[in-house]
Formats: structure tokens, C-alpha cells, sequence
């Protein structure tokens, strides 16, 4: 099959789910190649459950998730849905003990066979992850002494490692001071477009989506309220409705927006 | 770390193999008739080049006896350490092992069941039968406890509280059981008494039978398929959705290692009865000395499992020779204090 025949890579259709209540209705989007789509909202509103609906980690009540514009990724097995699509949680399961290197070289799993070993070329390839997101003087260290913004780093090189061509990431600044923040979502941009990867964000760091990501879309109440560009999207009126607050939206240098709520105390 | 290779792991299993010989030639030599080292040697050459004196009465005891006695041992304790390890990478849980799980108990059950009905039937018991029957059986009640410690734990999820809970289930559920295997055994006017106390504790003693073929096949053929989950085992000792992500199909993998440490567990119980903590003890061990990967904790847990408890069967036969203790009893002196430290230290407190 052609790939690049397609234009997107993973594509959701009128994909509902629902626990008791529904958490995710009606949802459409679709990532393309080379594009960083982030999903905005405010909590509880079903940013991460989109997350795993299209990672098939959850299966649409209705509407399906398609990869490449025809295969429904339920018919597929979990090792090829690996090698296609990684994720970055939002904090690590319990590998504290493993060493970085160990951790990193999980993302080889999918790209071995049953009695499988990983080989030197495994190696490098987790070498080159680590490299990356700049830990490899950290290799030999137990994940349990890495720091917040080192374990998201290995996170993401966990995900590198598995090459795929769509990276979903959760919440990856979540508890980082704002400097990590930046670091981090510039890496997944220029990774996005050297490796032409579809990539979807999801995070309420208004700023940071609004500086980062080609394409934004806005969640609340498992819907999404509105999706297209940034400039589209991210507008006072939007951004009031989301979050019930008002916002200061500016136009900044380099076509990139300032956000800032207008937080009034001193009425 | 070393990357881990084929070499390592066929270097460490070689090594253990080679220990395992030598405590096997030191389990031949002891006992209540103690046989020096050179006539061991001399016998054992005679032995495998076929010519033993048939009017040797050493020779008797040392390859009707003793060396059926060492396979059954080494085969008992390998497949239950296989098992513990198994559990304990499946429910994120050090403590995890198949008697402090119930299945073992849940075994025992079957086990018996088995041994009441058989002997109602009588000429089924003549047939083949009896060789797969018993082990059958045993594995029926394994799969039987595991279901039902899963129902009482409340099942799902198993990470942190839950495996804790599922621990709880599985003690509580084992000595329910061992009442009601007590209530069989005794209504059932069963005249050796001792025999029954002695193969509830788990005990080594009773003259090998045919059914030891069976047992050893399943035993080997179910290290071989954990052996194939070993890596995606790995992953879900990580947490259940990380595997996932990662491309584990966990549910399959899960369901997998349940019935087949179920089966092998099942499998030896039918003949040692439940031998406590060799699924806890020997893991512990091999983590200790290999690190937490199933693919080279496995085949070491698996020749650890075999040399410990050959050394416990061989203590309980000589600490007080002439009698014998059984073989449960020094595996729980060793396992139990074990089990508290890994607790604490889990709990940390």
C-alpha cells in the first residue's frame, strides 16, 4: 500500500464513547502528515479519552478510527497499531527500576519477533532517541533519580524509538516549569516536521498550543466546539466560551499569537 | 547493563544446569544409608553403561530410591518457581506465588476429588487413566481457585491496591479449602493418616509412579510457552496500559499465563502436594542475582526452583534421619520470614 497516496493518517469519523454519561460525542478529526494538531480544552473534557480512542486503547461506542483513510484500527492487531502509532503518556507505569536505555528500548517491542533480541541496530536506534531529547548521559541511570522533565524526555524518546508515523502526546508539560515546556513542544515540532510525522498534542497550555500547533482543536463536554488553524481558532470569543473567562488575544511576531486571561482581582 | 543476549542466557542456564548435577551427585550421596563418594562414582558408571549388579542393594537405593526422588523434586520445584514468577511479574506483586495465591490449594482440592472418585470408579483408575486424570484434576481446581480468588478480589484491575487485594483473597481462599480438604481426607476413612498430613504439608516421600512422565511433559511444555510470553510479560509487570501502548496484547498474554502456571502448578501439586513458598523464595532469588527480565529470569528461576528444593527434600530426609519431615515443612521455615521481609519492605515500612 502507497502511503503517501493518503492524505491523512489517522483519521476519527463520528466517533462517539461513553462510560455511564458520554465522554466523547460525535468527534471528527483527522491528522496529517507533517502537522502538529493540538486539542485544547479544560478539564474533564474528554481531551484524554480522544487520546486513547484513537490509539485504540478504547473502542468507539460509534463511528470508527481510521488509519490511512481505510483501515478501521480495531481490525488490527496491537503490534502493528504500535509500529504505527506511539503515545506519550502522561507519566511513566512502574519501570523505575530499569535503567534509561532499558526503558527507552521498550519502543523496539513492536518491531520484534517472538523469540526476538533486540540487535545492535535496536540499539542505535535507542541511542539516537536519547540522544534527541538529550539524555544520553543519563543511559545508565535508574528512571527512579530522573527528574519531572527528564522522565517526560524519556517518555518521548520511549515513543521516538517505536518510529511510527503518528505520535499522540498527553499532557507532556504538565508540571514542568515553563522553560521544559517550550523545550519539549519545540522538539515535537521540528520532530513533526523532520520525520513528517502526524502529530497530536493534547494540553490546556493555551500559549503553548497556540505558538506550536498548525491546527487546533477546541474540546469541551466531549465535543469539539470548533477546529482549523490557529488564528481561526484561537480567538477572544472562543476562548471565552471555553473557559468562561476573558482573554487578551494578540497577534506577536513571527505570525504566532499571544494569550493571556484576564485575571481582574483588583476590580 | 549488558544488553541482554542468547549467550547470557544459555551461559547462566548452563552454569545453574552444571550446579544442579552437583547437588543432585550430593542429594544420591546422603541419606539415611550414606554412600561414599567413590562408590557413588563407581555405581553410577556401572549404572549408565547398563551394567548394574542386580544383588546390590546400594544400587537399589540409589536408582530406585534416591535418583526418581531427585527428578521428582528438581521437577516440582522448577515448575512452581516457573509459576511464582510468572505470577509475580502478571500482578506487579513480589509476593505473589502460587500457594499464597490459592492455586496450589486449589490444586490439592482437585487433587483429591479426583483420588475419591477414581477410587468409586475403580477400573477407570486401572486404565491410563490414572496418569492423566491426576494431574488434570489438580489443574481443574487451580483454574477453579484462580477464577474464584479473582471473583472475591473483585478482579479488574491489579495494579498497587488491587494485587494486594488479590493476595488477601487468595490466603484467605487457600485455607477455606484446606479445611474442606481436611473434611474429604478424613471422611473418606483414609487409614494413613500421616501420609495425608504429611502430602498436605507438600512431601517428596511417596514412591514415583507413572504419572511422573505426564507431569514432567506438561511441566516442560508449559516453561517452554511462558518462555514465549516472557518479553511481553516484561512489558505488563510495567502497567497493563503502557504494554498496550507498546503493542502487548495483554488481555491474550494475561489469559495465557494464568492457565498455563495454573496448569504446571496444578500439574506437580497432584503429586508433591502444596509445597509453600518455592514460588516466592527462588523469584526473589534470581531477581537478586539477574535483574527483573522474565527472559533470562525464567530459565534461571526455573533451575533455581529445581536446586532448592532438591537441597530442602534432601534436608527434610536427613535432618532427622531415620525420619523424614516433609518437604513443605523447610520451605515455609525459609519462605515465611522471606515473605514478611518483602511485605514490610513493600509497605515500607
Amino acid at each position: 500500500m502507497n502511503r503517501t497516496a493518503f492524505s491523512s493518517s489517522l483519521e476519527a469519523r463520528n466517533v462517539s464513547f461513553s462510560y455511564r454519561n458520554p465522554v466523547v460525542s460525535n468527534l471528527t478529526l483527522e491528522l496529517t502528515p507533517g502537522t502538529v494538531t493540538g486539542i485544547m480544552g479544560p478539564n474533564g473534557s474528554g481531551k484524554t479519552t480522544v487520546l486513547r480512542l484513537l490509539c485504540g486503547l478504547l473502542r468507539p461506542d460509534s463511528g470508527s478510527v481510521l488509519l490511512h483513510g481505510t483501515t478501521p484500527l480495531s481490525r488490527l492487531p496491537r503490534k502493528e497499531i504500535a509500529r504505527t502509532i506511539a503515545m506519550v503518556p502522561q507519566s511513566p507505569g512502574d519501570g523505575s527500576q530499569l535503567t534509561v536505555m532499558q526503558f527507552a528500548m521498550q519502543g523496539r517491542y513492536p518491531h520484534l519477533s517472538l523469540f526476538g533480541f533486540e540487535t545492535a541496530r535496536d540499539e542505535e536506534i535507542t541511542k539516537d532517541a536519547l540522544e534527541m531529547t538529550r539524555l544520553t548521559q543519563y543511559r545508565k541511570v535508574r528512571v527512579c533519580e530522573l527528574s519531572g522533565g527528564e522522565r517526560q524526555r524519556l517518555l518521548l524518546a520511549r515513543a521516538l524509538v517505536q518510529q511510527s508515523q503518528i505520535l499522540l502526546v498527553d499532557e507532556l508539560t504538565a508540571n514542568l516549569d515553563i522553560n521544559y515546556q517550550i523545550e519539549l513542544m519545540r522538539l515535537v515540532k521540528s520532530l513533526t516536521q523532520e520525520r513528517r510525522l502526524a502529530t497530536l498534542v493534547v494540553s490546556h497550555e493555551i500559549h503553548l498550543l497556540g505558538s506550536f500547533a498548525d491546527r487546533i482543536a477546541l474540546m469541551s463536554e466531549g465535543t469539539i466546539r470548533c477546529q482549523g488553524t490557529v488564528s481561526e481558532v484561537v480567538t477572544r470569543e472562543n476562548l471565552n466560551r471555553l473557559f468562561g473567562l476573558d482573554f487578551h488575544v494578540r497577534p506577536a511576531a513571527d505570525g504566532l499569537l499571544e494569550v493571556l486571561p484576564v485575571i481582574n482581582e483588583r476590580r | 547493563m549488558r544488553r541482554l543476549s542468547r549467550g547470557r542466557i544459555a551461559a547462566v542456564s548452563l552454569t545453574l544446569l552444571i550446579a544442579w548435577v552437583f547437588v543432585a551427585l550430593f542429594a544420591l550421596a546422603v541419606g539415611s544409608v550414606p554412600i561414599p563418594p567413590g562408590g557413588l562414582i563407581h555405581r553410577l558408571l556401572q549404572y549408565i553403561s547398563g551394567g548394574s549388579a542386580a544383588d546390590d542393594p546400594l544400587a537399589t537405593i540409589l536408582f530406585s530410591i534416591r535418583l526418581p526422588r531427585i527428578f521428582l523434586s528438581s521437577l516440582v520445584g522448577a515448575a512452581l518457581a516457573v509459576a511464582g514468577a510468572a505470577f509475580q511479574s502478571l500482578l506487579r506483586n513480589p509476593l505473589a506465588d502460587p500457594f499464597v495465591l490459592g492455586v496450589s490449594t486449589g490444586a490439592s482440592f482437585g487433587t483429591i476429588l479426583y483420588s475419591i472418585f477414581a477410587a468409586s470408579w475403580g477400573a477407570v483408575e486401572a486404565a491410563a487413566g490414572l496418569a492423566f486424570g491426576r494431574p488434570i484434576a489438580a489443574f481443574a481446581g487451580a483454574v477453579l481457585v484462580v477464577a474464584a480468588v479473582y471473583y472475591v478480589s473483585g478482579g479488574g484491575s491489579h495494579s498497587g491496591e488491587g494485587s494486594q487485594r488479590l493476595l488477601l483473597a487468595g490466603i484467605v481462599l487457600a485455607s477455606f479449602i484446606s479445611s474442606i480438604n481436611v473434611i474429604l481426607l478424613t471422611s473418606t476413612s483414609q487409614a494413613d493418616l500421616r501420609g495425608i498430613f504429611y502430602w498436605l504439608i507438600g512431601d517428596l516421600s511417596r514412591p514415583v509412579d507413572a504419572s511422573i512422565y505426564v507431569v514432567a511433559l506438561i511441566v516442560l511444555a508449559g516453561f517452554l510457552l511462558l518462555y514465549l510470553f516472557s518479553r511481553s510479560l516484561n512489558l505488563i509487570s510495567m502497567g497493563e496500559e503502557e504494554a498496550l501502548i507498546l503493542g502487548v496484547e495483554v488481555r491474550r498474554v494475561k489469559a495465557g499465563v494464568y492457565l498455563i502456571a495454573s496448569l504446571i502448578t496444578g500439574a506437580v501439586v497432584s503429586v508433591s502436594g502444596p509445597i509453600a513458598y518455592i514460588g516466592l523464595i527462588c523469584p526473589h532469588l534470581g531477581r537478586m542475582m539477574f535483574g527483573s527480565d522474565n527472559r533470562i529470569l525464567f530459565p534461571a528461576v526455573f533451575l533455581f526452583g529445581a536446586i532448592f528444593t532438591l537441597l530442602a527434600d534432601t534436608l527434610a530426609r536427613t535432618l532427622l534421619s531415620p525420619v523424614e519431615l516433609p518437604v513443605g515443612v523447610i520451605t515455609a521455615l525459609i519462605g515465611a520470614p522471606l515473605f514478611i521481609y518483602l511485605a514490610r519492605r513493600r509497605s515500607g515500612l
